[in-house]
């Protein structure tokens, strides 16, 4: 599931993409998911059906390298410890690999929604 | 009402122009044609891509896309089965669902299969609704996602369930094997892949989508329509064909030889046989064509045309001496070859005695010690199977796609009957004694301890 995000609304203004890139960077670093070698999309819950139909959609190597990631970072809370510095995820390695497909999903059933949805009227 | 946003663009034209152009092609039941009404197809190259169309009065047409790309021209196994189940699934435009239902909006029906030679992507509507239609085949054509998921959520069951019914059908698994005895690769190559395939290794959505930019190249794709005049489909496919890839390098099939022989198969459920000859080529094919080989057919035949008769076919009277035997002869014709099978099916006692008394008949044919009137009855039962074939929508179009891709004639009606009437019973006698002195293609699947060996069968293979 996609959390709401006004990611979208500030892409297109560059002037504003300028201000917020150092804040959402310094907030990414902050909330500590990539101390543990996570990328942000390891961490949308798993408990819905769009995001279950998502995980079998992805092919097999992101598969493998997700449940990877999210044992390594199981140790490591476990352990208490962070993960050394060249394990952890570096910015540009923090990409989105998972939300375009729960999009893509949520748009499926959308318009399945708004198909069954309509009234048809004859043509006169 | 449909909203606007939720038809989409092209169907809000596709709507659009229906009314607009209704009154050039719209007619009632009652009113004079427009077009010719006989049984012809008028054909025409609408910028690289081939078209035919007959103009037959009704309020109906089918529209088919007939791709040089069945199961003889795949470069791997399955690719054909493939493509056929990405037919009318996502497109760029738009989604599979989407086509579906708006298909069902209009009344239409969408089908995709395959024969040996040809893959065919059909839609069948009210005639208004053409323009719609045909921007709908092109786009299945041209703009197709092949997504990962769809071949593993919805193509790969599919072929699996197909698989596991080829294997437990022994008329099929016969027929594969006859055809596969008796052309090697190429025409042999299965219908279905067989359930020992590796599919895995072969078959991806990647894969697919390569092959589709070659089986669906302009020079290798027709379309066909019966029911829509020759103008207005020149008209739209010149319209929606557009994107379609000029195709860098064409599928291409070796020319296909006849080898024979004999394969045995054991299977637990049902027996069958195939006995089979080469055949003549498709009609469409021009030269090769021997319309000897359909009267040798009809005079096997096997299967009464009439009611309670086994009728005048040589292999019902002897099937009907032994119970629980059917005999059947199809003469199945190509692009370059043909096949003249007779299949039994039955009981395996059965099937082997009424398998020796059918090499009996076939022989009795090339003595020339056949009826005049047996004779009689044969050509004009071919001639009228000819022509049926030529009027049955379905057939004449795929044989006429099929045709015009491989660089034949569209299936004229007219000349096959007269080609069928043209049969001699000393060209018949000819073409039957030239079937026995070649090699012959026998396949057994069954109760193989009962069936009979082509050696007992006095056949040579």
């Amino acid at each position: 599931m996609s959390a709401p995000s006004l990611a979208n609304a500030i892409s297109k203004r560059p002037w504003l993409m300028r201000i917020m890139k150092p804040i959402s960077n310094w907030y990414c670093n902050a909330a500590g998911y990539r101390a543990l070698g996570l990328r942000a999309d390891d961490l949308i819950p798993e408990e819905s059906e769009e995001v279950l139909l998502a995980l079998k959609r992805l092919p097999q190597q992101e598969a493998y390298d997700r449940v990877f990631r999210l044992r390594r970072a199981f140790q490591a809370s476990l352990a208490h410890q962070l993960l050394p510095k060249a394990q952890q995820t570096k910015p540009e390695e923090d990409i989105a690999y998972l939300s375009p497909i729960i999009a893509e999903i949520e748009a499926e059933a959308r318009e399945r929604l708004d198909l069954e949805s309509m009234t048809i009227t004859k043509k006169k | 009402m449909i909203s606007r946003s939720a038809i989409g663009r092209n169907g809000q034209l596709a709507l659009r122009r229906q009314c607009c152009v209704k009154p050039t092609n719209r007619r009632g039941l009652a009113a004079v044609s427009s077009g010719s009404t006989s049984f012809s197809y008028e054909n025409a190259d609408v910028g690289g891509v081939k078209t035919a169309s007959r103009d037959v009065a009704g309020p109906t047409t089918k529209l088919a896309v007939i791709a040089k790309a069945g199961t003889r021209y795949q470069s791997l196994p399955g690719l054909t089965v493939g493509l056929e189940g990405f037919a009318f699934k996502n497109t760029f435009k738009r989604s599979a669902l989407r086509v579906t239902r708006e298909s069902e909006l209009l009344g239409g029906q969408l089908t995709a299969y395959h024969t040996r030679e040809s893959l065919v992507i059909e839609a069948k509507f009210l005639r208004e609704d053409l323009p719609y239609f045909t921007e709908l085949l092109g786009e299945v054509v041209s703009q197709t996602k092949y997504t990962a998921h769809e071949y593993h959520e919805e193509i790969e069951p599919q072929i699996k369930l197909a698989q596991k019914k080829l294997l437990g059908s022994v008329s099929a698994l016969a027929l594969n094997s006859a055809h596969s005895v008796a052309f090697h690769r190429g025409l042999g190559t299965p219908l279905y892949p067989s359930s020992s395939t590796p599919l895995n290794k072969y078959l991806n959505e990647e894969s697919i989508r390569d092959f589709a930019q070659s089986a669906y190249a302009k020079s290798n794709i027709s379309v066909v329509a019966n029911g829509a005049s020759q103008q207005e489909l020149a008209k739209w496919v010149g319209e929606f064909f557009g994107d379609v890839p000029a195709g860098a390098s064409p599928l291409s099939g070796e020319p296909t030889k006849y080898f024979g022989g004999e394969e045995r198969i054991a299977h637990g459920s049902g027996n069958s046989m195939v006995i089979a000859f080469p055949g003549s080529s498709s009609f469409t094919s021009g030269s090769s064509y021997k319309p000897e080989i359909a009267v040798l057919a009809a005079l096997l035949g096997g299967q009464s045309s009439i009611k309670w008769s086994p009728g005048f076919s040589l292999l019902s009277k002897a099937a009907s001496s032994f119970p629980g035997a059917s005999a059947n002869t199809t003469h199945y014709s190509y692009s370059d070859a043909g096949l003249l099978t007779v299949q039994f099916s039955g009981s395996a006692n059965a099937i082997s005695n009424a398998s020796k008394e059918a090499v009996k008949s076939l022989k009795s044919i090339s003595e020339g010690s056949i009826s005049k009137e047996d004779f009689t009855k044969a050509v004009a039962l071919a001639k009228y199977r000819a022509l049926e074939e030529g009027q049955n929508i379905e057939a004449g179009l795929v044989a006429t796609g099929a045709g015009l891709v491989h660089g034949g004639q569209p299936f004229q009606i007219d000349q096959v009957g007269k080609s069928v009437e043209a049969v001699s019973a000393d060209k018949l006698q000819a073409a039957a004694k030239a079937l026995l002195e070649g090699k012959a293609t026998v396949s057994s699947v069954g109760d193989l301890y009962v069936l009979p060996f082509a050696e007992d069968l006095g056949l040579k293979v």
